[in-house]
Formats: C-alpha cells, sequence, structure tokens
C-alpha cells in the first residue's frame, strides 16, 4: 500500500523541486510519509537517549522512548552504560514504569522473571521445576538497544546494527558541542527532569525552528520587542552564521551584534572567572567562535535540537543550554522534553538564575517558547486538505525555501567547519536538511531487510 | 490536617478563590495581580512518575513556573502586547476550583488553603478542549482585611502535560 502512495516517481518529483528551493507543503502532515518516516529515518538513524549526568551513579536508571520503542537506560555496576528496550522478553510487558529512579535489579510484575543491571535474566520463578535444567537464560536477557554511544556526555541510541558510528555521524557537529558542552571543566549537567508537553505538530517542525530558522524570531516573537526585552533591529537574530553540517545537521551562530556595532560581552556572558576554562578545554579556532556569539542554536539530525542564549541585561548575564526532544507520535503530534544544563563548574548563584531565566522563556510556560507552539499547531490545521495534501504538486502546494538561494555564498574566513555563510537568515541548513531527508526516504531498504525489521 | 471550623471563613475564602478565577476567565489579568502579595512566591513543580520506594512524585528541582510578582506583571503585560499570538485570537478557559481545605480553624493573618483545579481551554472552532488539572497549596494574608496571595503551589497531577503551552495562570 505505502508504495503505491509514496514511489519512486514521487520522490524524483520532490528532487527537481527541492533544487529549486521548493518543498511541498504536504511532506509534513502526509501519513504515507509518517510511516515510510519511521523504518527508513527512525529505525536507522542516531536519536539522543539522555545526558550522562542523569544517570549519576550505578543502579540509577531513567526511561525513555525511541518514537514508539521504550527504552531503559542504565547505569551498571562497573559505570557503563546500557539500554535496553523496556519490554519483558518473556511476554513483552512493559518492564519499568517509572520515570526515573535507583535499582538493583528489574523484576517483571507479570510472571516474576527478574534482570540485573547488564541486562543479564537472574531469576525465573520456580525456574528449574517448571523449566528444567535445559533453559538456556542466557538467551533471555533483555534485549539490547542495537547500539549505544555517546559524545561530550550525550547518550544516543541506534536500533539499526549497521548504522555507521556516532562519531562520524555528528561529523563536524563535535566541533561545535565541544565549545557548547565542553567548555568547562566538568562538563554540563541535566538541573531535575526534562519538561514533557504534548503539541499537535510535526516533527520536522520543531527541528526546522531550532536548525536553520532565526528568521522567525522577529515575527513569531514580537511580544518580546514589544516589552523591550529583545531587541528592535529587525535583523538582530541574523547577524551571525549559519552553518550547514553533514547528515541534515547545522547550527546558528549568532553573534546579535550589526558590522560596526560593538561587541557583545565575550563568551555569551559567562563569568570572567570561567574563561581560562575555556582556554584549557577549547582550541584556538573554537576559542575565537565562542567569543563573538551571543547564541548557539541548531539541530541534530532527526529529532534533536539546542539552544544556548543569553538572557538578562548587562551585569546580570546567564547563558544556559535547553536541549530539545521532538519524539513523533503521529504525524500530527509530537511529545516535547525539553531538558535544562547548565556548566557544573558554575557558582549555585549563577546556576538558580539561568535556570529562572530559562523557565521565564523557553519553557513551555516562558515568554518566548507560548507563541512558537501554537503556530506550529496552524501549520498541521492548515495543511490537512486537498490543496495542501495534492502529490501531483498542484495548487501551488509548493512552500518557500529561496532564502538565500544562489544569492548568499559561503564565508571561507569562517574558523569553523562546515560550509558558512554570512548571515542566519537564510534557507540553507533546511535545505539541506530536507535534502538528507529525501536520501533517507528514497534508500531502499537493503540492511533493514536482513535485519529481519522490514514488515 | 486542621481545617476551617468557621464557615464564615470557608465562605470568605471559597469566595476568594471563585472570584480569582472569574478574573482570570473574564481576562481581567491587571486586576488578578492585584489579588497578588508584592512578595508572591509564584511555582509549578514537575509531576514524575516514580516508584513509592523512591519518594515523592513532585520533583521541585525543576518547575514550568516559577514566578515572582515582578515577572508575572511582566507576563501580564506581554499579553497586551499586539503579537502575543498563543492568546490572541484569545482562547477561553474555565478554571474550575474545588475541594477547598482551609487548614486552621481561625481567623488569622495568614492561612494555607488547598484546592483542586481543573482549567479547560478552548481554541479557535477546535472540538476537543485541552485541559490541565491538579492541586494548588496557597498561603493566602490579610492584609487592611483583604485576602492576598502570599504563595502558590500548582501540582500537575500529569508527569506529561496535555497542553500545548502555559499561556495561561493556574
Amino acid at each position: 500500500m505505502l508504495k503505491h502512495s509514496v514511489d519512486n516517481r514521487i520522490f524524483q518529483g520532490l528532487r527537481e523541486k527541492m533544487e529549486q528551493g521548493l518543498l511541498p507543503q504536504w511532506i509534513f502532515t502526509d501519513p504515507h510519509i509518517y510511516e515510510l518516516e519511521l523504518e527508513r529515518i527512525f529505525a536507522r538513524t542516531w536519536q539522543f537517549l539522555a545526558h550522562e549526568s542523569e544517570l549519576p551513579e550505578p543502579g540509577s536508571y531513567v526511561t525513555r522512548w525511541m518514537v514508539d520503542d521504550p527504552v531503559l537506560l542504565v547505569r551498571t555496576n562497573s559505570g557503563e552504560i546500557k539500554a535496553f528496550l523496556n519490554s519483558c522478553p518473556h511476554r513483552g510487558t512493559q518492564l519499568c514504569t517509572a520515570d526515573f529512579g535507583k535499582k538493583k535489579a528489574f523484576t517483571c510484575p507479570y510472571h516474576g522473571w527478574t534482570f540485573n543491571l547488564d541486562g543479564d535474566l537472574i531469576g525465573v520463578v520456580a525456574g528449574d521445576k517448571v523449566y528444567g535444567e535445559e533453559m538456556k537464560k542466557d538467551e533471555w536477557g533483555l534485549r539490547p538497544i542495537p547500539r549505544v554511544e555517546r559524545y561530550q556526555g550525550m547518550i544516543f541510541g541506534n536500533l539499526d546494527p549497521a548504522a555507521m558510528p556516532l562519531d562520524d555521524y555528528l561529523g563536524d557537529m563535535k566541533w561545535y558541542m565541544d565549545i557548547i558542552l565542553g567548555r568547562s571543566d566538568g562538563g554540563m549537567e541535566v538541573r531535575g527532569l526534562p519538561q514533557r508537553w504534548v503539541v499537535h505538530a510535526n516533527w520536522k517542525v520543531g527541528l526546522e525552528n531550532f536548525a536553520g530558522d532565526p528568521y522567525h524570531v522577529q515575527t513569531t516573537h514580537r511580544s518580546t520587542v514589544e516589552l523591550g526585552i529583545s531587541p528592535q533591529d529587525p535583523l538582530y537574530a541574523g547577524y551571525g552564521h549559519q552553518v550547514v553540517l553533514q547528515n541534515g545537521h547545522g547550527i546558528n551562530v549568532i553573534t546579535a551584534t550589526a558590522p560596526g556595532k560593538p561587541q557583545r560581552p565575550p563568551y555569551q556572558g559567562l563569568p570572567q572567572e570561567m574563561w581560562p576554562m575555556f582556554e584549557r578545554n577549547l582550541n584556538a579556532d573554537q576559542l575565537k567562535v565562542f567569543a563573538k556569539t551571543t547564541v548557539f542554536v541548531g539541530s541534530i539530525y532527526p529529532n534533536l535540537s539546542f539552544n544556548s542564549p543569553v538572557h538578562g541585561s548587562e551585569g546580570h548575564l546567564h547563558n544556559y543550554l535547553n536541549v530539545r526532544l521532538w519524539r513523533p507520535l503521529g504525524p500530527e503530534k509530537i511529545e516535547i522534553w525539553s531538558w535544562f544544563l547548565i556548566d557544573k563548574a558554575a557558582s549555585e548563584a549563577y546556576k538558580e538564575a539561568a535556570y529562572k531565566g530559562y523557565v521565564g522563556s523557553f519553557g513551555p510556560s516562558g515568554t518566548l517558547e507560548q507563541d512558537d507552539t501554537e503556530i506550529w499547531a496552524r501549520i498541521v490545521h492548515a495543511s490537512k486538505g486537498h490543496m495542501a495534501r495534492s502529490k501531483d504538486l498542484s495548487y501551488n502546494n509548493l512552500l518557500n525555501y529561496l532564502m538565500g538561494l544562489e544569492r548568499v555564498l559561503p564565508d571561507e574566513t569562517f574558523p569553523g567547519p562546515g560550509v558558512a555563510y554570512p548571515t542566519c537568515y537564510l534557507d540553507a541548513i533546511h535545505r539541506a536538511t530536507h535534502e538528507y531527508w529525501l536520501e533517507l526516504m528514497s534508500k531502499e531498504e537493503e540492511s533493514a531487510g536482513e535485519n529481519g525489521c522490514e514488515s | 490536617m486542621k481545617t476551617a471550623v468557621n464557615p464564615e471563613l470557608q465562605f470568605h475564602i471559597t469566595n476568594f478563590l471563585h472570584y480569582e478565577a472569574f478574573l482570570l476567565d473574564s481576562r481581567r489579568f491587571t486586576e488578578w495581580l492585584d489579588l497578588l502579595a508584592d512578595d508572591i512566591v509564584y511555582r509549578m513543580p514537575l509531576r514524575a512518575t516514580r516508584e513509592r520506594k523512591d519518594g515523592a512524585t513532585i520533583v521541585e528541582d525543576m518547575t514550568f513556573f516559577e514566578e515572582s510578582k515582578t515577572s508575572l506583571t511582566t507576563r501580564v503585560n506581554r499579553l497586551g502586547t499586539t503579537s502575543a499570538w498563543a492568546e490572541d485570537p484569545p482562547p477561553r478557559t474555565r478554571h474550575f476550583v474545588s475541594n477547598i481545605l482551609v487548614e486552621s480553624g481561625f481567623p488569622n493573618d495568614a492561612l494555607t488553603v488547598r484546592s483542586c483545579f481543573l482549567c479547560k481551554r478552548s481554541r479557535a472552532g477546535e472540538i476537543e478542549a485541552e485541559e490541565i488539572f491538579g492541586e494548588r497549596v496557597d498561603v493566602l494574608r490579610n492584609v487592611d482585611g483583604q485576602w492576598k496571595i502570599a504563595a502558590r503551589t500548582i501540582y500537575p497531577d500529569q508527569a506529561v502535560l496535555g497542553v500545548k503551552n502555559l499561556s495561561m495562570f493556574l
């Protein structure tokens, strides 16, 4: 059925339009596209699971989701981090229903099978009497998530055993992650739990909004300009560089300062006593970029985004890292997970001020956050009909991704890796992200067939 | 727990909370701010799903609201701008407040009041209404014969909220 509605002819048509900077409205809400995304994108790419500070000691665990796969993430007695399908291999019951906690072993409430932190089956109720000595317990451990790897404390999982290593997948994004996550001694830590809420939106819209859309700031968040919280200059979120990276990733390195205007305080206004740490932990080019930056905002394909902004006024500036996961719940619904991270090495007073700044701005009640989700929901509302959904690409249902196309050229002098353009008001990342989407979507399932996960 | 034995006090407090809900649902936000003490602590921690042995299901370290009178005033001012898209056109909210327990038997200059809340929100032509519900614990203070909210802690019952944003006050 799927193949009839979304076939290669459709993808060929898409490719031609995307080369012209156009993207059909229906790729955001079409149910067939969504089903194919689950197979060809989410079953093959690296998805964020947790930050390692969420698993502080042996026995710590959190439960997470990779779209619809429940995941149990634990720190073992040897300090290793392991991820399992959170489903008992005996009858499939969800094994652990708590969000987080600490345990020595997990016992299934259905028949009492018990697993240790390494996922080994260590207890079967009346085992020898009912299964006999021939039961091979080592064949009935928890099913591992095929691949779990981490970078700068960020733990990712992949359902495809043949996936490229996380290091290769992140590519040059690692250079920027070093700045955002690895600048200070001890790295970052998560405060409390992620906030979670459900929004009528497609996962690609959340991804786009953080990956390459500083252009929306001046209109979507104009209420904060009216209040005097954000600058008046309609170009302010555009100053800096938009950097296109490999595998659909992208980052905006925003200086928020017009050329020739006085520079903002260096290092995102972080306290001067922390600067020597940056010099220790970063190389000269990273320092140069970091010194000038006010906001880092971007996305790691497919559904992880981050925002590292500056709030407050002169003398009381604070910075933090907000990490967002857009968990798809269907073509028109996402569960947003939003983490607050802060430098472990910062003072308690600084951490507290930064946390309050986050809750008031980018948390779900935030003065900046509120309006985004309202607008994303309106995309869904307006994209259900025949005109928006027609795959003949008639009715002019092609959306405009033309900003800067063949008009803005890369800035060869930018010190960081990737293709850096000298403005953030640009659709370069969006175009690259959707090209990667098309590449994954049109790839036949050569490896999926072998793994037997093709239905 | 000592609950109100004085029917008159129970009546006053109930009326006060109903009046507050009326102001919020009528979008009379500036008048609502007048009900708040200048040093109000207005918080909404997260609910988590935890095993009983691991303790409380409220996580105080992270919140949905962590507000002062100043920051609440900024939020109200934002609603007065021309570009608060989440609230323009205005959604319709209805705050239902019930199970009001006044934790003191006698009129005093400070009372702890527990209540349950259910806030329903209707947007545009959507048939499905969003909702959020839970418990509130308030500290009310009597200032020159007027009750003021000196502290409010909102405990949501959901670990994953079913509202697209928290552009309302609870």
